[in-house]
């Protein structure tokens, strides 16, 4: 049995003041936004952090970490972000559960504003708020989601005890994923669309020794097929153009992020798939404000590059300030 | 039984309790021993555990009451008790319709504790516009709740269903971990959590801020309102 019960520190932290100033406010607590939310409560900064959802970001639904160095037989995700908001609680960082709504200017400052029209006024904001999973590029999408579709295996899996699953991806989370899901399917056939995986060695290693596991390459899914709920998968052979259905209850998807800039867009500068634009500082095009882990132009999506942003970002911050003041 | 809380979250929760909790709380959990249609392959080997963490949150402070029903057919109904096991928060501003359905793990451990809180106090984290919408529903309201232990966008649907409950009699609201309750997961095509039923006949999957989840439950009771 794999249950487990730890007592989130959100609820016991200082209570916030209402209109207060704010040095710095984060939106999103996953890796990125809980490390500048820990780095600025030891410099004494006064820091909220806002988390739509729960804390924890992407990573919270991953099984086991085994690249995040330090913890030498890996660690959940769920319990590395745990001990990440108890640090950041520790020194002093505030975090609540709203959503923002709007960012604004103010003189020299910027209010963020969150459902029910809660108001932050801020010096600095650092944006945190990560990506989702990208849809299955099926015309399907939309009737199946939830009825047999899922992006989360960590979430969904036990549903499909004893049947057939299909993972579209090639990456460190779709065979993360796949792994995952031989503990509850009967056979899980990975669909991706080269001949080779782009996952680190070890993970391969793993997949390819594990029996439950198929593989159809160079393929990409065409349509979903079902009634009701998922009886199958077209997947299209991108060399041969051949078609054919596997027969699967379920359809997990890990092929790529969307970034969560909506926030900002017209307000900083975005690339072309709409990532926030940052300099080696982790500033983007608007001075005072930041931006960190999945949602930024970043080569790596790990929990330690994310980790590494909120650093940078928070001492790029704390000197924005310093000179904002001077 | 060993301990399911580790000291050191004892600690935290007990910090919380001191600070937060103002008037009485009562936990109803409802057992049924096994041989019951009730105890399954899915459910029995949870039981215990359940009502030790039941008892283990209960002893942390003198403000919660943990109240025990076994194979308590009467108590069972006069509650409308569903499955097995059920644990209802009982206070100020819930009457048996705040109900976790299986066990409080992983992810909805912090539903369970925020509840107890929010009961405590009488009130709930709702916004004023919320709150107003839901005290205004004025037809029985029943909102299940899918969850899995392992899944983090959960309890927010969780708390979001409680809290409505907490803020309206006619609203009842439960959570059911999936992993325990396979045939009604079944019923209901739960693939994926959270999934939300409302009235038999609104559902949806995936955790909606506080206003739209509100949207789905005055959908639900629409035509029977006017």
């Amino acid at each position: 049995m794999d249950e487990f019960f730890t007592a989130p520190v959100v609820e016991k932290q200082a209570a916030v003041i209402p209109d207060a100033l704010w040095d710095m406010t984060i939106l999103g607590a996953g890796p990125g936004g809980l490390t500048a939310g820990i780095y600025a409560g030891r410099s004494g900064l006064n820091v909220i952090i806002l988390e739509k959802l729960s804390p924890g970001g992407q990573i919270a639904v991953s099984e086991q970490i085994d690249n995040y160095p330090g913890f030498p037989d890996g660690i959940s995700g769920t319990e590395l972000v745990e001990r990440m908001e108890k640090q950041a609680v520790r020194f002093g960082t505030r975090i609540v559960m709203e959503e923002v709504m709007r960012i604004s200017k103010e003189g020299k400052l910027f209010v963020v504003t969150t459902t029910g029209n809660k108001k932050y006024r801020t010096k600095t904001i650092i944006i945190s708020t990560g990506a989702d999973p990208v849809k299955l590029p099926v015309p399907e999408e939309e009737k199946f989601r939830g009825k047999g579709i899922s992006y989360c295996a960590t979430c969904d899996a036990a549903f499909f005890r004893g049947k057939d699953v299909a993972i579209v991806g090639g990456g460190d989370t779709a065979i993360t994923d796949a792994l995952h899901l031989t503990r509850f399917a009967n056979k899980v056939t990975i669909v991706h669309r080269r001949r080779e995986l782009r996952a680190v060695k070890a993970l391969q290693e793993e997949v390819f020794a594990n029996p439950k596991i198929m593989f159809q390459w160079d393929s990409i899914p065409s349509h979903v097929i079902g009634d009701e709920m998922v009886e199958g998968l077209e997947i299209e052979n991108v060399k041969t153009r051949e078609k054919k259905v596997l027969k699967v209850n379920g359809i997990f998807a890990a092929i790529g992020t969307v970034p969560n800039s909506k926030i900002v867009r017209g307000i900083v500068e975005l690339d072309e798939r709409g990532f926030i634009k940052t300099n080696h500082n982790r500033e983007t095009s608007v001075p005072g404000i930041f931006a960190v882990g999945d949602v930024r132009d970043t080569p790596l999506r790990q929990v330690i590059t994310a980790a590494g942003d909120g650093a940078i970002a928070e001492f790029s911050a704390e000197n924005y300030i310093k000179l904002m003041e001077r | 039984m060993e301990k399911l809380l580790k000291e050191q979250d004892v600690q935290y929760i007990k910090e919380l309790f001191d600070r937060d909790l103002v008037d009485p709380v009562e936990l109803v959990l409802f057992l049924e021993s096994e041989g019951s249609d009730k105890v399954t392959a899915a459910n029995s080997q949870y039981l215990q555990h359940t009502e030790e963490i039941a008892k283990e949150v209960s002893e942390i402070s003198d403000k919660i009451k943990l109240t025990v029903y076994k194979d308590d057919k009467e108590k069972e109904k006069e509650y409308g008790v569903k499955e097995i096991s059920a644990l209802f928060i009982q206070g100020k501003n819930s009457d048996r319709n705040v109900v976790f359905y299986g066990i409080p793990s992983g992810h909805e451990f912090s539903s369970l504790l925020e509840d107890i809180v929010n009961v405590s106090q009488g009130t709930t984290r709702l916004s004023p516009a919320s709150k107003e919408a839901a005290r205004n529903i004025k037809v029985p309201v029943e909102i299940l709740v899918f969850i899995t232990p392992t899944c983090p966008h959960c309890p927010g649907a969780v708390k979001t269903a409680h809290q409505l409950a907490m803020e309206n009699k006619l609203i009842k609201a439960a959570m059911i971990e999936a992993n325990e309750f396979p045939e009604l997961s079944k019923k209901y095509n739960v693939y994926s959590v959270p999934k939300v039923v409302i009235n038999e006949k609104v559902q949806f999957e995936g955790a909606l801020p506080e206003d739209m989840f509100l949207n789905k439950v005055l959908s639900a009771v629409g035509e029977s309102q006017e």
